[in-house]
């Protein structure tokens, strides 16, 4: 499943994911948005991979909260904006 | 550790021969590692490219960016390169793409919105002199009443920041749409359905061969900042060509975002 959200004056992200049971699996996040250091996008994607297919978008906003630590700094992306993709990945909805 | 202003620094130009992609990719690596390390002073890198290359961000999808058969049919190498932000296609003769390798305390304190401005202030000030009136347009582009002229991205490592700008002289917008895979949704806040709109060359506003905007440019960093010739050291290269063909060249980085 595919999910892309044009984050308001930021950058595109972008989410394939499937699902396992009621588990988001799988998980990757991409796009062109700034993220340091590089392998926050790993700690991102472990994060979403085993999160409940149900969870609504301030749930997997939390989670990732959560898992981010001070050092991850993002520049045209954020939790928020990745929650979204996740949630029009999960429903299936087009692009724009 | 205190904020530095550019004069506080012995700013070094490096300008050489054409060299590939992957080598790019490298030398940017090495370049900030030898910076931030305090071996090279703060430097400025004008690229000249050997070949034709899409390179694309850290963290975008290959599979979702690049057409790699269209991409093998016209023979560009595609590359992964180690800053954020979105995929550029290149074409030796079409192209000015230029590093600045810098201390962190050059954008010390100052948001990320600040440091891309910060960066590129020499550069509106040298197409300003050209009769191009540009700015900085957050995120990451420069921009003109024409259409956008650069796109630029940093990545942090160690000490030092990069922060590196390639900007359009000339465009072949139908061979880019033929390799670039460009979204809608991408395109949904930029007011324009066609991506080969979004970018205006420096050729058809200047009227000026590329070799002279290159140079203004660099007249107007070293007026502005100071600069040294300099060339690369020997064990900067051999480091740099090692990184280049063990990991820039590799399969396993181009697709570490599949």
């Amino acid at each position: 499943m595919h999910g892309e959200y044009k984050m308001p004056g930021g950058k595109l992200i972008v989410i394939d994911l499937d699902v396992h049971g009621d588990r988001l699996a799988g998980v990757q996040l991409s796009g062109d948005f700034f993220l340091e250091p590089d392998d926050a996008l790993n700690t991102i994607n472990r994060t979403l991979t085993g999160q409940p297919a149900a969870a609504d978008q301030a749930d997997i906003a939390a989670a990732l909260h959560a898992a981010l630590g001070p050092e991850v700094t993002m520049y045209g992306i954020s939790p928020d904006a990745i929650a979204v993709a996740v949630q029009r990945a999960l429903r299936g909805e087009p692009a724009a | 550790m205190m904020r530095t202003d550019w004069r506080d620094h012995d700013w070094q130009l490096i300008h050489t021969v054409p060299q590939s992609p992957s080598l790019h990719m490298a030398l940017d690596d090495v370049l900030t590692h030898e910076v931030g390390a305090g071996h090279r002073p703060p430097t400025l890198r004008i690229w000249e490219w050997a070949s034709p290359a899409v390179v694309i961000g850290r963290f975008q999808s290959l599979r979702n960016e690049v057409d790699m058969e269209a991409a093998r049919r016209h023979g560009i190498e595609v590359v992964r390169r180690v800053s954020g932000g979105g995929a550029m296609f290149i074409e030796p003769g079409n192209t000015i793409t230029y590093s600045i390798h810098a201390p962190l305390s050059l954008i010390k304190g100052l948001s990320f919105q600040q440091a891309y401005a910060l960066m590129d202030e020499w550069v509106i000030e040298a197409l300003g002199t050209l009769g191009i009136k540009a700015w900085y347009q957050p995120l990451n582009d420069i921009t003109s009443d024409g259409g956008k002229i650069a796109g630029a991205a940093q990545a942090h490592r160690g000490g030092a920041v990069l922060h590196h700008v390639t900007m359009a002289y000339d465009i072949d917008a139908q061979k880019m749409l033929q390799v670039l895979r460009i979204g809608r949704e991408k395109l949904s806040d930029k007011g324009t359905t066609s991506a080969a709109k979004r970018v205006d060359p420096l050729r058809s506003q200047t009227g000026l061969p590329r070799e002279a905007v290159i140079e203004r440019m660099i007249a107007t960093f070293r007026h502005r900042h100071g600069l040294t010739s300099d060339i690369l050291r020997a064990d900067e290269l051999a480091r740099a060509e090692a990184l280049a063909s063990e990991r820039f060249s590799s399969p396993t980085w181009l697709a570490d975002v599949p």
